[in-house]
């Protein structure tokens, strides 16, 4: 059978630096390096790591006012009011309120020109491009940009010599910078809950770049592996897991992300379900769950109260390098919550207690300043 | 003296005296990647060969463990459970998990050389 899987632009580097490759998204990818997860994910709590993450999608639409009504009645944003070089979390939303895919959205010049750049996830990269297809017009999908990240406490520090004025931006900004005549754009944001950049770059200059980066020696190349295990801890939903087409943002626990402006306004896919949830309240919410015992838990795990009631599922587990111990997140029904005293996970036909939390569990550590 | 045998779901199977101590190969740790959790089975549980005994998860996922031969289980490494990292260090060594007193042995013969698995996971 020929090897359907698509590689990444530096698919060869990651070889030759160890890698190990697992089919994601119908996407080869590095899972993890010969350091190992857990020591990947250490690391990037502690220093700095580089995460190669080019299987996501790359888009820039030209700011017109067409694209940006048209635009608007998808994602629940107001994108007038989105800052020159910053970056929103939002939704592509369906026209039941329905998440179609978790996106940044930023706005940026380029050539006199204002842009939205959107990073959208690798899973949902054919319909949400069909969606942009057939919504706007002056687009350009950057198929030729590969997409670094670098997270941990020291990032600034490691890439502050790459790029002037890098360690003035804020978490959510973003900033064109010239890297050798190319134009790249730097955002401060990640999905690790560390400070951290991601660097959008054309495939010509991304050479360099990966060798400027790595030749910090306090930096390590991380694979998706402990990409994982690290925004799990730092309580970031993810597209499959946690979103999907049938739960709302107010569902997720996510109505944050919608602008309070727009929640008045309205004029948005799904805004009367969207906005009844809000006022009503849902019966759900996502929580931190936490394993007594030694063992893993993992997503699609059954949740019961003390009477044997389902009382909600496990999204995404795995084990905490951190607090060294495993970790989930679920969604419960808060009514069931409120007559249970005890909750219980069903392991392997094995009922073990297990601990609720908040989210996250791991405190963020973003660089937040007013805007 | 000490006979080393392999099995197809990657365990090696250590024999001396009708004794087995069986534990997951060098190849098998390495693909799992970082071990975090082991479940052990039952001491004085009689077993086949093939029967599901036990449970190890690493990072990644969680894989079953397999009895490789029949009898009855005399011992577990219990210093696996607050070390599960132990099968990643040295995992055809310290890293055991289980001893068995052979049923049959006979049924080693049903199992690899070294030679034989190292083809398997060329």
């Amino acid at each position: 059978m020929p090897n359907l899987l698509k590689k990444i632009f530096l698919n060869e580097y990651h070889e030759s630096h160890g890698a190990k490759f697992a089919p994601f998204v119908g996407y080869s990818m590095p899972i993890n390096y010969s350091t190992g997860i857990i020591k990947e994910h250490l690391h990037t709590r502690k220093s700095a790591g580089v995460f190669d993450v080019s299987h996501m999608g790359q888009i820039l639409i030209q700011n017109t006012e067409s694209n940006c009504t048209k635009l608007e009645k998808i994602i629940p944003l107001n994108l007038d009011n989105l800052k020159l070089n910053s970056s929103s979390y939002s939704f592509i939303l369906n026209e039941k309120g329905g998440i179609i895919d978790d996106i940044i959205i930023s706005k940026l010049i380029i050539d006199d020109l204002t842009y939205f750049f959107i990073v959208y996830n690798a899973s949902r990269k054919k319909i949400d491009e069909e969606i942009f297809i057939d919504t706007v017009k002056s687009y350009s999908i950057l198929n030729n940009n590969s997409l670094l990240a670098i997270q941990g406490p020291h990032s600034s520090k490691i890439i502050s010599n790459l790029f002037d004025g890098i360690e003035d931006m804020y978490f959510m900004q973003i900033r064109n910078f010239i890297y050798e005549n190319h134009s790249i754009f730097v955002s401060r944001t990640g999905y690790t809950g560390e400070d951290g950049f991601e660097l959008s770059i054309p495939n010509s200059a991304i050479d360099n770049l990966i060798n400027d980066l790595m030749s910090n020696n306090e930096v390590i190349l991380c694979g998706l592996g402990c990409r994982d295990s690290l925004r799990l801890e730092a309580g970031l939903s993810l597209y499959g897991n946690e979103l999907y087409e049938e739960i709302t943002p107010v569902e997720a626990n996510l109505s944050w992300a919608v602008s309070k402006e727009r929640m008045k306004l309205g004029g948005f896919n799904g805004y009367q379900i969207i906005s009844k949830q809000k006022e009503e309240g849902v019966s759900q919410k996502r929580v931190g769950i936490l394993s007594k015992s030694k063992s893993i838990l993992r997503s699609k795990m059954k949740l019961f109260n003390e009477n044997n009631q389902n009382i909600g599922t496990i999204t995404s587990g795995g084990y905490s390098p951190t607090l060294n111990t495993s970790i989930a997140m679920a969604y419960i029904n808060k009514i069931i919550l409120k007559n249970s005293s005890k909750i219980l996970c069903s392991i392997r036909n094995n009922m073990e207690e297990v601990e609720l939390t908040n989210l996250p569990f791991i405190k963020h550590n973003y660089r937040k300043g007013t805007i | 003296m000490t006979e080393k045998k392999y099995s197809k779901d990657h365990e090696w199977i250590s024999i001396e005296n009708e004794i087995a101590t069986i534990g997951i190969t060098d190849h098998a740790q390495e693909s799992l990647g970082d071990i975090v959790f082991i479940e052990l089975p039952k001491v004085g549980r009689l077993i086949n060969a093939g029967d599901q005994v036990g449970v190890v998860e690493s990072v990644k996922a969680a894989s079953d463990l397999y009895a490789p031969i029949s009898g009855e289980i005399i011992e577990v490494n219990n210093e696996l459970t607050n070390s599960p990292q132990l099968i990643n260090s040295d995992p055809e060594n310290s890293g055991w998990y289980m001893k068995i007193k052979l049923n049959d042995v006979e049924e080693l013969k049903k199992l690899m050389n070294y030679d034989e698995y190292k083809e398997t996971i060329k």
